[in-house]
């Protein structure tokens, strides 16, 4: 329950707990409790994604789902922290590491929060591609606020420097597009997460196509124009 | 008592009575003044009496928060302060000694944060934890689970292997090669490696755009007779002889190996090409 505190101090006081992180303050202590409570809560969401297809999906889903948010957070950070060191920041790695923590906690809590909705469209509906375009509705708005921490964060943190502070504005949300496309691309190979419910279960599926032209074919599919094959 | 000790006792009373309402008067004037205090002071000292006294009734969110243009550009006065920081997140009595001290030029920290929220969280995981292992439990012997219970009615990915029975009908169809074919009995089923976990009930009529293939039957033999026999539902039907055995389609490669007795307890159907009398006994 302690390691769960700091999600309340971001959530109701994230200017004081930004702060901190500007000044540097217990950044370890702060990178371990969030890494902790996202990895569970992202956990959690992936074992409901998962449990539409079979219990072993639910167990891999619980597992690649927390590692889907931080390898691209790996994938994604010295972008940031390099770019932001060209800018004029005076920010460490770990206070980028830090912010980018931040944002995929507040990510996962909205989507723990989401769960309960998840699950009973799981339990009271069976189509696939409805559930998979749910959670993909889901994901972008969980992740949408979360990126919107990162900004706030990035523009407390990164206060001061030398100049180019319209410069950094802009260099966060270049990254986060780039975030947005790394991480859609990082879910499409690390897939499946809800598991078709033709095929048999697998840890990692064959690549192959691209996960903007799957959605596309999943709303059409629950429109009526296309099947999915 | 003399008159001279009435006057007295009038003069000290009186005396007395001025005393309490001076002093009176002088607690509601501290009560009236300390808000204002509060009001024109958010970084001197002269708030330090009042946090003694009494809590904040703002976060330090609020009170640190500029006019205008909150968030977008900070100026220069809000620089954050270490010692503010740390105190956001530590107990009130730490502030309070602080304060105490008399030395502390810093607003007042904000309250901490109530924890019901991270309670609240704990308790959601744990329960939704609960759930997930609830609607993970097979409850029949196929392994059906709750959250595995709603029929097929979805959108399948189509792909060689794909196993499918139509709601009201009792056949049961494999994908292979770009068509359906009829699995005409439940050992070629299983002789195929495949359970009742793996059928995907669908929608009547889901069949029809696609392409039917031939059916997929489970040739048998036993060791020791010479005659083979096709598996159709619960029937053995003998094939008369190897051109009826090519003509069908069939290869030496796709006879199964059975124990006679089995062969034997199976009731005989048509023989292949119908119409060669009784077939025989293997």
């Amino acid at each position: 329950m302690k390691g769960l505190s700091i999600i309340e101090t971001i959530l109701r006081d994230r200017k004081a707990f930004f702060l901190e992180i500007r000044e540097g303050k217990r950044l370890g202590e702060k990178m371990r409790a969030l890494v902790i409570s996202s990895v569970a809560f992202f956990a959690l969401y992936g074992a409901v994604m998962g449990s539409s297809h079979s219990l072993w999906q639910a167990m891999s889903s619980a597992a690649k789902l927390p590692l889907l948010f931080l390898a691209t957070l790996v994938v994604c950070a010295p972008t940031l922290y390099f770019f932001n060191l060209n800018f004029g920041s005076n920010q460490s790695l770990g206070q980028n590491v830090a912010l980018m923590l931040t944002t995929i906690t507040v990510t996962s809590v909205l989507l723990l929060s989401f769960a309960p909705v998840v699950t009973f469209f799981l339990l009271t509906t069976s189509q696939y591609q409805f559930f998979k375009l749910l959670n993909v509705g889901v994901f972008s708005i969980s992740g949408i606020v979360g990126v919107t921490f990162l900004s706030y964060g990035m523009r407390i943190v990164s206060y001061g420097g030398d100049g180019g502070v319209a410069a950094r504005r802009s260099v966060v949300w270049l990254w986060i597009i780039l975030y947005a496309f790394v991480g859609s691309q990082m879910a499409w190979t690390l897939r499946p997460f809800v598991g078709a419910p033709g095929l048999p279960f697998e840890l990692f599926r064959q690549l192959g196509g691209n996960f903007y032209a799957n959605i596309l074919a999943s709303i059409g599919e629950i429109l009526g124009f296309v099947t999915v094959r | 008592m003399s008159d001279e000790r009435w006057e007295r006792l009038d003069q000290l009373l009186e005396l007395l009575t001025d005393e309490v309402v001076d002093r009176l008067r002088g607690e509601q004037e501290n009560v009236e003044r300390q808000p204002i205090k509060l009001q024109e002071s958010s970084h001197g000292a002269l708030e330090k009496p009042m946090r003694d006294e009494e809590p904040a009734p703002t976060t330090r969110a609020e009170a640190e928060t500029p006019p205008s243009g909150a968030g977008v550009e900070l100026p220069a006065s809000w620089a954050p302060e270490d010692s503010a920081v740390q105190e956001s997140s530590a107990p009130p009595t730490v502030s309070k000694t602080r304060g105490e001290g008399g030395c502390d030029p810093e607003p007042k920290p904000p309250s901490p944060p109530t924890p019901h929220t991270a309670r609240f969280l704990g308790r959601l995981a744990l329960g939704l934890f609960v759930l997930i292992v609830a609607i993970n439990i097979p409850f029949n012997r196929h392994g059906t689970t709750l959250a595995t219970a709603m029929p097929d009615r979805r959108a399948l990915v189509i792909r060689d292997g794909l196993v499918v029975k139509e709601e009201d009908e009792p056949e049961i169809y494999i994908f292979q090669d770009g068509r359906f074919r009829w699995i005409s009995s439940l050992k070629a089923f299983e002789m195929q490696g495949y359970a009742w976990r793996d059928v995907h009930v669908v929608a009547d009529g889901f069949l029809e755009p696609y392409e039917i293939g031939p059916p997929i039957h489970l040739i048998v033999k036993c060791n020791e007779s010479p005659h083979i026999y096709r598996i159709e539902g619960e029937e053995k039907r003998w094939i008369v002889d190897i051109d009826a055995f090519e003509e069908a389609g069939h290869i030496w490669a796709d006879v199964e190996f059975v124990s006679c007795e089995y062969l034997r307890s199976l009731p005989d159907g048509q023989t292949i090409p119908p119409g060669h009398g009784p077939p025989p006994q293997p």
